[in-house]
């Protein structure tokens, strides 16, 4: 296979293709942070007149590097919103959810793989309901379950519903993980004279490492972006997630291409980055996912 | 061992978790939809629950209002067979333009190309990107002003002189011409809201696809090299077989996904009625008519139609695995 | 040690004990609006809050929220989460939250005011002859004009009357200049232009009993205005972008002299008085005679504060609201964000030239029609809004759309 992977002048053409799509995929990206960067005259073009009196027109620089970089943007929209807060907000919410997500998809998997009774085959069936329920549709009554309980406005008001619409595929890719570890295992320890907690807990939870990753990016792909949920059981700054945060910020900024520009790319830059560092990783545990579910 | 492993109480335990989360955020609220949708009440001002029978239902779908004068017949302003239409329209393309392109790329960067990480990675990485930035961002291409990236474009190219009228022409819902707002228009609406939601979600598919491609034994690939078979034969009779089980999860992804999309289309356009989809419709009628037993109709439709293409496909695709094996 | 930590206990106390009182001295109260960045009434709060802070002895949190999602947001806030005053649409929008029991009542507090503020201005938010929110400002549709523009095709002031009117937009057009600009992103952008022309057909008295829901939809003359309107789309009066514009982007374009008109609120006042050029206020032109005056005017107090019941001190909530409303209406005023809900009992004289036009057209006013997405409920209203959106859109015709709405809205 290595040396597959020399270049090779035949494959030209679909590499002609394919760096097509590249550029489709990251031109946006290069658009947004120029824009950024740009002073609105820039962006929307203007007209002044010269010595002699005519007038003489710009027009709009579209895809070019700015003229005149303006980081005032970024000091405009770093001190609008209360975007770091909003990270960290978004950073908390993601890790509980995926921590609980873990947790509870691994135990259940435990009673739904190693466990032995009736109608488990079923449970496996009922759990897997959730992979096509949108979440969106439970809007009404979550919110009135959680105006009940007290818990709107509070990080947990996010991070329960969206644990809850992230266990079935944490439980259908744990499926696969679990089912990979050997049998042979339970039993020598059962022999040993442990019960199925300490099983669970000291040969089954740490095998199931890779399955760690991959159920956490399935889900923090589930919770991070997600809108509704957000802008309707939050309305304290201090719990507001990114996206509703941006979306705020929006708001301000109709018509100034720039600060709006720049919130675009402080919002997006943190994943990104991020991502470049772990991407063989992430993708590995994805393509994990994919595998074993 | 058996009798501990079958021990009653153990098994409950193991199970609570995530069976609290899961009745308690999901099971019960489809239930108290369904209980929703026969009654009308308006959650802001605290009224009672009022038993409407079918009306909802009946709201959604049949009301048609027809204009006397001109004897055209139109949809009432809370009609859901639009929006649906919508969500079918979507989730055909995301189907069958959406996935063969991801399966294409996915077969090509699985053989082992140069570059094939980077690819991976770039292709990848708009699903890492909020909803809510890739909306704004391209509601920012579409723009009609002189910065709308599109237009320019179209405009430096001289597409915009036969493109403009053309579509002007197919416009069927306004009389007024086409200049270039893209969400200004039903059509056009739809088409740009769908483009972003298309786009964002190919490297999703490719990559679970590749996952799956990598997994073709490579005994069996040989083995169709030795016979002799071309490429395209390869993909043809071995790995899109092999890989059945995860187009099924790809298909089913994108039709759930296209009927559940909202986020995109609400971060598009703030008046979503050019371009309606249920969860538009639904967020509308909860939280801008205060009508919460529609809006909870709405849902269980929702609910309904997500499950029954679940069940459609994986019966679709069982069907034709049978006749490959 | 003993003496060591009971001096730290102390210590500690005192300490508690003085932040207590700081407290008790300066009570904390939370107030939610609209009043972001860029809305024009940003300054206007951002000079009553201090002003008020002072003069109360209070502390003032304010939190702003873009208009669209405040409408969801405040809505799927339970009433214990509300904040201790919030910014509230009068008419049906606040009527929703005194019908949950979620809003303190301001009668006792109101007596105070009384003579500062009229009767007439607390209309739209009195439910059951109970007063429930402090109005700030009130506004009507202007029709704002630029001048230059005007005066390049050969007119020295707004047209008055339709023909007028009409002829002016021909030359407007004939000299490559788009007479209006209206943003159809955001639909009551639409009812700005929608329903002067509406109340020019079938005059004030008409328009409101059918936002009351005592007459019907069902007039022809509606359907005619309809028309109307659609006619002007479609001769090119209106910029064709507008269609997918937001309304920031087509005012921001008026200023820049993009267009000869733009009708809008009058809340626009200052921020076009400041704005570099020649520019006047005006109403939208008669349309028939007989029903109609040129005085008649779409508008009233329609944006105010609201007082939770479920503040912890909710009298003195009320009376810094009332306080808020007075000192937001003020600041707005000389601002030019908005018309006086509140009797002046400061200096005028630096109110700026267009918005003094505009508060002498509404105290020569003959009548006066709400905007109709406050006049109506939530339901009613947003039904409207979507076929106004249709209609600019030229998807209905004034048939269809008096046909739609009377079969919607019995």
């Amino acid at each position: 296979m290595i040396e597959a992977r020399k270049f090779k002048l035949s494959n030209l053409v679909v590499h002609l293709l394919l760096i097509i799509l590249v550029i489709i995929n990251l031109f946006p990206l290069y658009w947004m942070i120029t824009f950024s960067l740009k002073t609105n005259d820039e962006i929307l073009g203007y007209s002044y007149k010269n010595e002699a009196g005519e007038r003489i027109l710009v027009p709009p620089n579209h895809v070019g590097l700015p003229n005149h970089w303006e980081w005032a943007n970024y000091v405009e929209a770093m001190n609008t919103g209360n975007m770091g807060q909003y990270f960290i907000n978004s950073l908390a919410v993601s890790a509980s959810v995926i921590a609980i997500t873990i947790l509870a998809s691994f135990m259940a998997t435990y009673a739904l793989t190693r466990l032995v009774w009736k109608g488990r085959k079923m449970m496996n069936k009922f759990f897997m309901l959730g992979l096509t329920i949108p979440i969106h549709a439970a809007i009404v009554p979550v919110f009135t379950i959680l105006s009940k309980l007290k818990l709107l406005n509070t990080y947990a008001a996010l991070i329960f519903p969206y644990a809850a619409f992230a266990l079935s595929m944490g439980i259908l890719i744990s499926v696969g993980f679990m089912g990979d570890i050997p049998y042979d295992l339970d039993e020598a320890a059962f022999l040993d004279g442990c019960g199925v907690w300490r099983i669970f807990a000291l040969i089954i939870a740490p095998l199931m490492m890779p399955a760690v990753a991959t159920v956490g990016i399935y889900t923090f792909l589930q919770c991070w972006n997600e809108l509704l949920f957000a802008t309707i059981f939050v309305s304290s700054g201090r719990y507001r997630t990114l996206p509703v945060g941006v979306q705020q910020l929006f708001g301000q900024y109709t018509t100034r291409w720039g600060p709006i520009g720049a919130a675009l790319t402080i919002a997006t830059l943190p994943t990104i980055i991020v991502y470049i560092f772990l991407s063989k990783r992430i993708q590995d545990s994805f393509i994990a996912g994919a595998v074993k579910g | 061992m058996k009798r501990t492993l079958s021990y009653k109480l153990n098994i409950f335990l193991f199970l609570l978790p995530a069976l609290i989360l899961f009745v308690g955020i999901l099971i019960a609220p489809i239930i108290m939809s369904a209980f929703y949708s026969f009654h009308e009440f308006n959650l802001v001002a605290n009224t009672d629950m009022e038993y409407v029978g079918l009306e909802n239902y009946k709201i959604l779908f049949s009301s048609m209002l027809t204009n006397a004068n001109t004897g055209k017949i139109y949809a009432n302003s809370m009609y859901l067979g639009d929006a649906l239409t919508h969500s079918l329209i979507l989730a055909a393309l995301s189907t069958f333009i959406q996935l063969p392109l991801a399966l294409i790329i996915a077969l090509k960067l699985s053989k082992g190309i140069w570059g094939e990480r980077a690819y991976l990675s770039i292709y990848f990485m708009p699903v890492l990107i909020s909803t809510v930035i890739i909306g704004r961002l391209w509601m920012n291409i579409y723009d009609p002003g002189p910065a709308g990236l599109l237009n320019a474009g179209l405009r430096a190219l001289g597409i915009d002189k036969w493109l403009f009228p053309a579509i002007s022409n197919a416009i069927t819902s306004s009389k007024l011409p086409f200049t270039g707002q893209w969400t200004g228009f039903r059509e056009t609406a739809l088409i740009a809201a769908f483009i972003p939601i298309l786009w964002q979600y190919v490297g999703y598919h490719m990559l679970l696809m590749y996952a799956g491609i990598k997994g073709v034994p490579a005994d069996l690939l040989e083995a169709a090299q030795l016979d002799g078979c071309k490429e395209g034969q390869v993909n043809r009779y071995i790995i899109i077989p092999y890989i059945k089980p995860i187009l099924k999860v790809c298909v089913i992804f994108a039709v759930t996904g296209s009927l559940k999309s909202f986020d995109l289309i609400y971060a598009l356009m703030k008046d979503t009625s050019r371009a309606e989809l249920p969860s538009t419709l639904m967020y509308k009628l909860l939280f801008l008519h205060n009508r919460y037993g529609l809006g909870s109709t709405v849902a269980v439709v929702l609910i309904v139609l997500c499950f029954l293409f679940a069940v459609l496909i994986s019966f679709a695709f069982r069907d034709k695995g049978a006749k490959v094996a | 040690m003993k003496k060591l930590v009971a001096l730290i206990l102390a210590a500690v106390m005192l300490l508690g004990i003085t932040s207590a009182f700081a407290e008790a001295e300066k009570p904390t109260l939370t107030l939610w609006s609209i009043a972001t960045e860029s809305d024009a009434n940003r300054p206007a709060y951002e000079a009553a809050i201090p002003a008020v802070e002072e003069a109360l002895g209070v502390k003032i949190v304010m939190e702003a929220f873009e208009n669209d999602s405040y409408k969801t947001k405040i809505k799927s806030t339970s009433a214990e989460e509300l904040p201790d005053i919030f910014f509230t649409w009068s008419g049906a929008f606040c009527g929703d939250f005194v019908a949950a029991n979620k809003v303190y009542c301001l009668d006792e507090e109101f007596k105070n005011y009384a003579e500062q503020l009229p009767e007439v201005m607390l209309q739209n938010s009195t439910y059951d002859g109970k007063h429930y929110a402090v109005p700030l400002t009130m506004n009507i549709v202007t029709l704002f004009a630029n001048m230059d523009l005007l005066k390049e095709a050969g007119y020295d002031a707004v047209p008055t009357t339709y023909e007028d009117l009409i002829a002016c937009c021909d030359a407007l057009v004939a000299k490559g200049i788009i007479p209006f600009g209206c943003s159809g992103n955001a639909t009551w952008c639409v009812t700005e232009y929608l329903e002067p022309i509406i109340e020019k057909t079938i005059g004030y008295e008409a328009m409101n009993e059918i936002f009351a829901g005592r007459a019907t939809w069902n007039d022809p003359a509606i359907a005619k205005a309809v028309d109307t309107f659609q006619e002007m789309i479609t001769k090119g009066y209106f910029d064709p972008d507008g269609l997918s514009l937001d309304n920031d982007t087509v005012k921001a374009n008026f200023i820049a002299g993009k267009y000869a008109f733009y009708q809008n609120g009058s809340w626009n006042c200052g921020e076009i008085n400041d704005a570099e050029g020649d520019f006047q206020a005006a109403l939208f032109p008669v349309m028939d005679a007989e029903k109609a005056t040129y005085g008649q005017v779409i508008g009233g107090p329609n944006d105010a504060l609201a007082v939770s019941a479920a503040s912890k001190d909710p009298a003195l909530a009320a009376k810094v609201a009332f306080a808020l409303g007075k000192e937001i209406c003020h600041y707005g005023y000389l601002a030019g964000s908005g018309l006086p809900a509140w009797t002046p009992d400061y200096d005028t004289s630096a109110v700026k030239p267009l918005v003094a036009d505009v508060a002498k057209m509404v105290s020569e006013s003959e009548g006066m029609v709400l905007f109709g997405d406050n006049a109506m409920s939530a339901d009613p209203a947003n039904i409207y809004l979507s076929y106004v959106a249709k209609v600019y859109g030229c998807e209905i015709d004034g048939a269809g759309f008096i046909e739609a709405l009377t079969n919607e809205l019995q």
